[in-house]
């Protein structure tokens, strides 16, 4: 493979909730620049505490009205204002999904949607809670930039994104501590950026599945096999002669996310491949296309589900 | 503008509804002939604060048509007002027009697209809130259809909008008794809309939504009212008005009069104006 796109080391443990280290940068620019408010639909996050007490005006729990909070955030918008709102991913974006296409894409509103809970994040909650297919949805939706950050650096440099940006953005934001991958100067203009160099394949993935890409990777070397990884970060818009050019001389992609397989990573790269004719060997590593009834937490339903890193090296070493 | 000229500018706006309607072959004729007069009172009857001129002023009033399938109303009032030229209504509906079926904020004079109902109220609160944050004085106008009030979305803006005190923002309902298959109080009950509004916290007036002299007077004190509450009017129109056999009948929500039909009502629009 080519030694093309950035590869980046990972440098230190932060030791920081990525979706503390999220809102923290949130308050940051809040507390510069009032017409950053951000809304909520009654979700809580421990770094939001101090936006109750130390910036009452720029703060509105709006209560379980996900429509009205879209809408309204599209007002404030016109008005001015830079609204970030936050709340469960699925009720986030799917409730109100008509509000985020009329409100804020038709009139390409700056408007920043921050979704909780990716994927299995509410494993034992039920597929009501499973963000499996907003990627999907939202893809759909001219204006909109997707964001998905692996860890505490990205998700920051995405708060920048979204403030700084002309129209509406929907990040993904995980919880707890994960491994940094970034440096603190890194640039996220790209959209994406390749971590690990493998001469065999690349691994695609976006979000927390960055961090088993790098793992399915490790155990991939034990057996000889060179994996890469690149993290897409920015699923909407992908610049894509970027991208491809990245593939050049790769042989074989895997992709691997934590959505329904319709619609999501797997299926944007396969469709920037046949649209360009790069006939690269894919195989797509995703949900499967049903609702999960069976419950238990994140990890324990990736294993359900294949997901685990176990079941994805299975996967792909079995595929001829 | 005086009453009489407000009466025979309404007669004028009906009539081009009716031919932008009948060129285009497609669009909504009752529920744009009910809300005639709400229009020409805000824009002609001088209630909102905007200027052709300088449409970015910042402390111009906004309107949002909720009810955005009545656009050809508000094409022709704005045209008549001096946002686009009255010779452009004519294109609407027709290759590469800017004039569609629902209004859209790139249309001088429309600040906010709408088309799908039940989101006019949330963006007009957004609106209203912001311009409160800032202690700016333009008023939010909102005006909705009374069948859209069966939105949820519609009450979640109206629960939000009395908790947050927005006395600057004004909802005024086109309250024309029809949806396009049903006359709304057969279909679901809305009424009492009135106590359902006061319920929800806000200021509540009823008026004929086509008497220039009532809509007047529930609008002319907007800016100074001294409740914190917002205000929601309720005007009692009439469903295809300007159009005897249109009048309060079910079928005219965005059929077009045919043959007969269609040089009866003709006829009856030119001698109305």
């Amino acid at each position: 493979m080519m030694e093309i796109g950035v590869d980046v080391k990972p440098t230190h443990d932060l030791n920081v909730d990525i979706r503390d280290a999220f809102f923290d940068e949130v308050y940051r620019i809040a507390a510069s620049d009032r017409n950053v408010i951000v809304l909520t639909d009654d979700q809580g996050a421990f770094s939001l505490e101090r936006f109750k007490n130390d910036l009452q005006g720029q703060y509105f729990n709006m209560g379980i009205a996900e429509q009205n909070i879209i809408s309204v955030a599209a007002g404030l918008a016109l008005g001015g204002k830079i609204p970030f709102v936050y709340g469960i991913s699925t009720f986030m974006t799917m409730r109100c999904f008509e509000q985020i296409r009329d409100d804020l894409s038709c009139m390409n509103l700056p408007v920043t949607i921050v979704g909780s809970g990716p994927g299995y994040s509410y494993g034992s909650d039920g597929p009501t809670h499973h963000a499996t297919q907003d990627v999907a949805i939202l893809r759909t939706l001219p204006h909109l930039t997707i964001l998905n950050p692996a860890d505490a650096v990205a998700s920051t440099a995405c708060v920048q994104m979204g403030y700084k940006a002309v129209g509406p953005t929907y990040i993904r934001i995980e919880r707890g501590v994960l491994p940094v991958l970034y440096d603190d100067h890194h640039s996220f203009s790209a959209g994406f950026a390749q971590i690990r160099m493998g001469r065999d394949l690349l691994i695609i993935s976006t979000g927390i599945m960055v961090h088993k890409a790098l793992e399915v990777s490790d155990r991939l070397s034990e057996i000889g096999i060179g994996a890469g990884v690149l993290d897409l970060y920015r699923l909407k818009p992908v610049y894509e002669p970027s991208l491809l050019s990245s593939l050049q001389g790769v042989e074989r992609i895997v992709t691997l996310e934590e959505n329904s397989i319709v619609g999501g990573l797997g299926s944007l790269v396969a469709e920037i491949l046949a649209d360009h004719k790069r006939m690269i060997a894919l195989k797509r590593i995703a949900l499967p296309d049903r609702h999960c009834y069976e419950y238990g937490n994140r990890d324990w339903q990736h294993s359900y589900e294949g997901l685990d890193v176990a079941g994805i090296v299975r996967v792909i070493e079995g595929w001829k | 503008m005086d009453i009489e000229t407000l009466k025979r500018t309404a007669r004028w706006v009906r009539h081009e509804v009716f031919e932008m309607i009948i060129s285009a072959g497609k669009g909504h004729m009752g529920g744009s002939f009910s809300c005639v007069e709400i229009l020409l009172a805000l824009y002609h009857g001088g209630i909102l604060r905007v200027d052709p001129r300088n449409l970015r002023l910042e402390e111009r009033d906004r309107f949002i048509l909720s009810k955005g399938h009545s656009a050809e109303a508000l094409y022709a009032v704005l045209a008549d007002f001096g946002f686009f030229p009255i010779s452009e209504l004519a294109t609407y509906g027709k290759g590469g027009s800017r004039l569609g079926g629902h209004v859209d904020n790139k249309i001088p004079g429309i600040e906010v697209s709408t088309g799908s109902l039940g989101h006019g109220l949330g963006l007009g609160v957004g609106l209203a809130l912001s311009a409160k944050m800032d202690r700016r004085d333009y008023m939010t106008v909102v005006l909705l259809g009374d069948g859209e009030c069966y939105e949820g979305s519609v009450w979640e803006a109206a629960l939000f909008a009395a908790h947050q005190e927005l006395s600057n923002l004004v909802a005024i309902i086109d309250r024309n008794q029809q949806i396009t298959l049903n006359y709304t109080e057969e279909c679901i009950r809305l009424d009492p809309l009135d106590e359902k509004w006061r319920a929800f916290g806000w200021d509540v007036a009823v008026v004929n939504g086509h008497a220039f002299e009532e809509l007047f007077r529930a609008l002319e004190n907007i800016r100074s009212r001294r409740s914190p509450r917002p205000l929601v009017i309720i005007a009692s129109t009439v469903k295809g008005k300007g159009v005897s056999f249109m009048e309060g009948q079910l079928q005219w929500h965005h059929n077009i009069p045919k043959g007969k039909k269609l040089e009866i009502a003709r006829k009856e629009l030119l001698v109305g104006e």
